[in-house]
């Protein structure tokens, strides 16, 4: 492998694995409240880039209900990126109202919720393909502005090529990482997240309204999911209703690399996924899924608890 | 007189067949310092967590003030000024000392979620005062200097007092103490005493206390309740308590 092929794949999978980290802490961040997985996630990821293409004020295809239909207006990228974000995380509050807090309320066992989170994930599948059917979908070159397709870090004899749209990103996945990491580190909502993940009875026996921290909860996980739906839809394209289902087992592979329910861990498992991946060179790159998924047999079995999982100390 | 500042009338928990608190019913007046003691098993942190709402009473009526709370949620009564610890520790033990007491004063904030995260100007002096108010706490319990280390490496005795700081936190009129003194020895215990009436004093606070030791009982409260399974079988002042023939009964009767 040259250096400048080296060089490139190092940047992919820097890009990807930033991706990895952002939607796997949407995993994380519902864990380590609930202790609770939530399969829809990777369902929302797909919501997330399809908000973006209809805010885009881009035409839908000729299959499913909304066949050639679009918004009447169009919104340049960046905006349509954080609203399609923010329609994301308002479908995340809508599951935890829905779904999640009525089976909580009841006492119900987590494994309900997590088989009812499966079927919400499989009906939002559905209605995707009912409404705009079940071709994939391309954002327009013109997404990215006057940006040109590709930088050069190197010199015109020696070139060291990366395509803009991992630079953006990238760049745009570590501002949502650092915003997160303020939030829950240094805001007063931060802090009554950590109290609430670590004993939501005494947090709420403290005055914090513990439900509305959930959705809160449900809202952020939502709105980073929708962003990474649209940045891999960026990159490739929204290859259908299915686009967020293997994303949603590769995002699960994260944090179960990084250790459940840690954030740092997120980050850190979503780099190494990404990293690995990209460094499988191209002629197997069938192999690339299979990489991964051992890199996290082996890790798991030196390390049971993720990379910076805590051990579980059994009281007896 | 004084006023009733928490009125329980018949209350009752059932946990299936058993009846961990039966009919209970008392007055705590306004300052005093109100013990609640019994044998194991006789239902007093079950009227703390009936009180404080992480329990909602099978039947039965609780007031606050003259404000009914029975069935109300756990935060919307600390909001009015409960506050408790606990007989097992509860802090978190992932943040440090001075964030738990900040969390304690997380309902005293008047600026909203949104404002705190972009870190608007009065947000930003809010949570200055927060911490400054976090520190005074802390320096009254001693913990001043451990302030920035993580609650789940202090000793034991510091975590009592922190989590009493925290409860403080909350500006309470009302607080619960769930067994402060468990684990002290006499010595401590009669410091834990000078210290709880300094706080009433320094606070205007009504104290609910749950105690085994008694001489630290008799000797601190005003009025003292007993309960026996269930069932509150006397109520009055320490003499009076300890000469009634059905707490003699239950403490050395079988």
């Amino acid at each position: 492998m040259n250096i400048a092929l080296f060089f490139q794949q190092i940047a992919n999978g820097l890009a990807i694995g930033s991706v990895y980290a952002i939607f796997a802490l949407g995993y994380t961040l519902i864990f380590s409240i609930l202790g609770i997985i939530n399969f829809a996630h990777g369902a929302v990821f797909t919501l997330g880039a399809y908000f973006t293409y209809t805010f885009m004020g881009l035409a839908f295809g000729f299959n499913g209900l909304l066949a050639q239909q679009k918004l009447p207006f169009g919104l340049p990228f960046p905006i349509a990126l954080v609203l399609g974000g923010l329609a994301a995380g308002a479908i995340g509050v809508l599951i935890e109202r829905a779904f999640f807090r009525p089976l909580r309320m009841r006492g119900g066992d987590s494994l309900l919720t997590l088989v009812s989170s499966l079927g919400i994930a499989v009906a939002i599948v559905n209605i995707i393909q009912y409404l705009v059917g079940a071709e994939a979908y391309a954002y327009p070159m013109s997404a990215l502005g006057g940006l040109p397709p590709s930088v050069n870090f190197g010199t015109p004899e020696s070139p060291l090529i990366v395509r803009t749209v991992q630079i953006v990103i990238f760049a745009v996945s570590m501002i949502i990482l650092a915003g997160l990491t303020y939030l829950i580190n240094a805001t007063r909502t931060g802090k009554a997240l950590r109290a609430v993940a670590e004993d939501a009875t005494t947090a709420s026996l403290l005055g914090i309204n513990t439900d509305r921290l959930i959705m809160f909860t449900f809202f952020l996980s939502g709105f980073v999911g929708g962003i990474a739906g649209t940045l891999v839809g960026l990159s490739v394209t929204v290859t259908g209703p299915y686009f967020g289902i293997a994303f949603g087992l590769k995002g699960l592979a994260v944090i179960v690399l990084g250790g459940l329910g840690s954030i740092p861990g997120a980050v850190i498992g979503g780099l190494v996924i990404g990293l690995a991946e990209a460094l499988v060179p191209s002629q197997s790159s069938a192999l690339k899924e299979a990489v991964a998924f051992a890199i996290l047999f082996v890790i798991l079995l030196v390390r049971p608890q993720g990379i910076m999982g805590r051990v579980q100390v059994q009281k007896v | 007189m004084s006023n009733v500042v928490l009125q329980a009338s018949k209350l009752t928990r059932m946990f299936g067949g058993l009846c961990a608190v039966n009919e209970v019913s008392f007055d705590v007046l306004e300052g005093e310092i109100f013990g609640l003691i019994g044998p194991n098993g006789a239902g007093k942190t079950t009227l703390f967590n009936l009180v404080t709402g992480m329990t909602p009473p099978t039947s039965g009526r609780l007031t606050y003030r003259g404000q009914n709370i029975t069935g109300l949620r756990a935060h919307r009564i600390a909001a009015l000024g409960i506050a408790r610890t606990f007989q097992n520790i509860r802090l978190f033990g992932n943040l440090s000392a001075l964030e738990n007491v900040m969390i304690g004063q997380h309902l005293s904030a008047t600026t909203n979620t949104v404002s705190s995260i972009v870190g608007l100007p009065a947000s930003r002096r809010e949570e200055n005062k927060t911490r400054d108010r976090a520190y005074e706490l802390l320096e009254m319990v001693n913990l001043l200097s451990k302030a920035d280390d993580k609650a789940r490496n202090f000793a034991y005795g510091d975590q009592r007092r922190l989590e009493i700081a925290r409860a403080l936190a909350l500006n309470p009129q009302l607080l619960l103490l769930d067994e402060p003194g468990a684990g002290m020895n006499p010595n401590e215990k009669a410091e834990l005493s000078t210290f709880i009436r300094q706080m009433r004093q320094q606070f205007n606070l009504t104290i609910v206390l749950i105690e085994h030791h008694v001489p630290m009982v008799m000797g601190l409260c005003d009025r003292i309740a007993v309960l026996n399974f269930g069932l509150l079988i006397a109520l009055g002042n320490p003499a009076q308590v300890q000469n009634d023939p059905a707490v003699i009964e239950a403490y050395l009767g079988d």
